[in-house]
């Protein structure tokens, strides 16, 4: 008899055989801390099987801390030989997020952080460039941790249930209905892609973005697990008004929170923050790029309905939009270059509008032609 | 709390083992179990300057390839571990296991060809390491697998462990120097000898030793260390000797084994236990019946017997002579796909003769080398 398996059991079918279709010759990456064990040895396993050749990269906790604790600039500008190869040679990287403290890195000097950021660009430009070429296939999720269940103020087993089912995995065919999930993104970001501004309008926020010529691309679960949104990379000089993020938002270990901007010509000329507004300005600081909004999306995914403080799920809440400073992805046209990319979430499920060239498109949370 | 012992072993193998200096690219390698002196270690080599990053891995995965993996998969070996070898100025593994039984099942052909594979890639490691481009040390990281081998419990096994490498006590490396001074001048002296005979119960060997190099293992490639060692000449190891300790190789324990030579050759061979291993590893090529290594064990810390290779054949007071493959920059010519290190307990009633002359019994040298004799050697 065979026996009905388990949700990690259907994330690591799903991340191996649908995210990132492993085939046979596939160097595979695997890119952890070791509290996700249980879900390496289930890829292992997979990938095995699918004839792949799995490579096993295992963070050791408190080396990253040490490095931004005591590195030396020599020491936090150097990429090993180890991550350079993996960025080049791999077919197909899977990233596990595995926190065992999500705020271990809170006490590190911000300017030494973002000197590790920047050493980390060229190995970005790459793994970017080599996705859109199509020679690698990475997807990124997230193994529920007691730290991560902590951020969303919830137990551990609570936090597995949010997590699997955000992933559909209690579903008894979790990538069919992410396939199907996937023909409807594409209709909606083939309708979107015909417009030339979006205009937001929310609590706090009226903002215009230009995005005449830019792809929208839809999100299935291929490159982020789960998933669920459409986004497009909007003109990097036809951003203007204000918008004001409803959820705290988390970078490289710090949180921010009431984070107000305002965009003229595509620049952020005005930040404020209730929480975390010096870190803030040091991110917005950091390169040319880091004021710009590389990227704007709806979160669609209505198995997501409330906050955790974790990115990989906050910006797919169904009924919200998201707008990320730095970095955009090249295949949406979006052209901000920065070591930036800093999504930051805001809630329209309620006294909301979103206007399409002028015509009401979405509504308190929801498109209003009922495409979605 | 950070066991002082982890950080000051950390700071040995850095500063001592490795002499890390600025700008040096250092690849630890171990196994999760081992991630306190990976963090250690880490740290240690940021403090030298050095460019450290970790290679961990988790138990049971490679039992999972073992197991289920292709033959393709099986003898794969990835782009990126042929680039990181090129550019590695140090490595450090750290033995670490959870089971060190995990594979005791693995069809042992498809072991075989894993390890063969894996071989091409550890070649072109030491060929860098011989050449002086990159240095290497492996040590252990006690876990209770390694305890339970030794028959010990954890905390014991720690202590045994850490007195191995001298770090129960401050200054770890003031101790390796000397011990290294010493070493260095035991081996300088024993260059000089043309034969050991080594006599103990059931034993009486004559082993060729003239125009060999003895080295001193002093802590650099191995932690703990103690041993001076040489590859004796192949055609002149003549008579008997018996194994006190069990033979392990791969794993698997010879128990009581008794080797007679001829000409250099094994010519009679047999165990108590585990016989037909025994024959067929002595079968597994020409250099399998030769010796490839004497060598005295003298880490006086280790005083017995835990079935791990990197303590045992350095327990104080034992030799041991190795069928098989040679070392070149001891003299040694012999090569064999065989290295087995087979321990004699020479702690009781053992004697060993240069030249004729009794120069160690019951485990210990009868003198100090003479260090000022070394020196003017190095000059006339």
């Amino acid at each position: 008899m065979a026996s009905v398996p388990s949700r990690l059991e259907r994330l690591a079918d799903v991340l191996v055989g649908y995210s990132t279709r492993v085939r046979k010759g596939d160097l595979v990456c695997l890119d952890t801390g070791p509290a996700a064990a249980p879900l390496v040895h289930e890829l292992w396993e997979r990938v095995l099987a699918a004839g792949g050749h799995p490579h096993l990269r295992l963070d050791v906790e408190g080396a990253p801390e040490l490095l931004l604790r005591e590195g030396t600039n020599a020491q936090l500008g150097w990429i090993s030989p180890l991550r350079k190869a993996e960025v080049e040679r791999a077919d197909v990287r899977i990233a596990i997020e595995a926190d065992v403290n999500t705020r271990a890195n809170t006490g590190i000097d911000p300017e030494r952080q973002a000197r590790a950021e920047r050493a980390r660009e060229p190995l970005r430009r790459v793994h970017f460039a080599r996705a859109s070429a199509g020679e690698l296939r990475a997807v990124v999720t997230l193994y529920p941790t007691e730290a991560a269940a902590q951020d969303a103020d919830m137990s551990l087993t609570e936090y597995e249930d949010f997590v699997y089912h955000a992933g559909l995995l209690d579903r008894d065919d979790p990538a069919a209905e992410w396939e199907a999930r996937g023909r409807r993104y594409e209709q909606l970001a083939a309708r979107l892609g015909q417009r030339k501004t979006i205009r937001v309008f929310g609590d706090g926020t009226d903002l215009t973005l230009g995005v005449g010529g830019r792809r929208w691309i839809p999100c299935d679960g291929r490159e982020n697990f789960p998933d669920g949104e459409v986004f497009t990379g909007p003109v990097e000089t036809e951003v203007d008004g204000v918008v004001r993020f409803t959820y705290p938002a988390s970078y490289a270990g710090r949180r921010v929170s009431g984070v107000e901007l305002e965009f003229r010509g595509g620049e952020v000329v005005r930040a404020s923050a209730a929480e975390g507004e010096t870190f803030l300005r040091e991110m917005l600081a950091l390169d040319d790029g880091a004021r710009r909004a590389g990227e704007f999306s709806f979160g669609l995914n209505d198995a997501v309905t409330e906050f955790t403080g974790h990115t990989l799920f906050d910006e797919k809440i169904g009924g919200t939009v998201h707008l990320a400073l730095g970095a955009s992805y090249p295949e949406s046209g979006g052209k901000v270059e920065s070591a930036l990319h800093w999504d930051l979430v805001c809630d329209l499920r309620s006294r909301s509008e979103v206007y399409a060239d002028g015509e009401v498109v979405y509504r308190d949370g929801s498109f209003v032609d009922g495409l979605l | 709390m950070t066991d002082p012992r982890v950080e000051r072993l950390a700071g040995l193998l850095a500063d001592y083992s490795l002499e890390l200096r600025e700008g040096q690219v250092l690849r630890i390698d171990s196994l999760d179990a081992g991630s306190p002196l990976v963090l250690a270690l880490y740290g240690a080599a940021l403090r030298a300057g050095a460019l450290p990053y970790t290679n961990v891995g988790l138990s049971g995965l490679g039992e999972t390839l073992l197991q289920h993996g292709t033959e393709e998969q099986l003898t794969y070996l990835s782009p990126i571990q042929w680039e990181e070898i090129e550019q590695l100025d140090a490595l450090v593994t750290i033995w670490s296991e959870t089971n060190t039984r995990a594979l005791s099942r693995v069809d042992p052909t498809r072991h075989a060809a894993y390890i063969a594979a894996q071989r091409k890639l550890s070649n072109r490691r030491w060929e860098r390491i011989s050449n002086g481009e990159m240095s290497w040390c492996g040590t252990l990281f006690p876990t209770n697998a390694h305890a339970q081998e030794a028959e010990m419990s954890l905390a014991e096994y720690e202590a045994f462990v850490y007195a191995a490498c001298h770090v129960h006590e401050e200054d770890p490396a003031a101790h390796w120097r000397a011990v290294s001074g010493g070493l260095q001048a035991r081996a300088a002296e024993l260059g000089s000898a043309r034969e050991l005979r080594i006599v103990g119960p059931d034993t009486d060997l004559r082993v060729g030793v003239e125009g060999r190099t003895w080295l001193a293992a002093d802590g650099r490639y191995n932690m703990p260390d103690g041993e001076v060692f040489t590859s004796p000449n192949e055609t002149e190891t003549e008579g008997e000797i018996r194994y006190t300790f069990p033979a392990v190789y791969h794993g698997r324990e010879v128990v009581d084994v008794r080797l007679r030579f001829e000409g250099g050759r094994v010519v009679h061979a047999e165990a108590a236990r585990g016989d037909d291993y025994l024959q067929s590893l002595l079968d597994m090529d020409a250099g399998a019946r030769i010796l490839g290594e004497v060598a005295f064990g003298l880490n006086y810390e280790i005083d017995r017997f835990t079935r791990n290779i990197l303590f045992d054949e350095k327990i104080g007071g034992t030799m041991h002579l190795a069928l098989g493959s040679g070392f070149p920059q001891a003299g040694g010519k012999n090569t064999s796909g065989l290295h087995w290190d087979m321990i004699c307990d020479l702690r009781d009633e053992g004697e060993v003769y240069a030249d004729g002359e009794l120069v160690w019994k019951a485990g210990r040298f009868l003198a100090e080398p003479a260090r000022a004799v070394v020196e003017s050697g190095v000059h006339g």
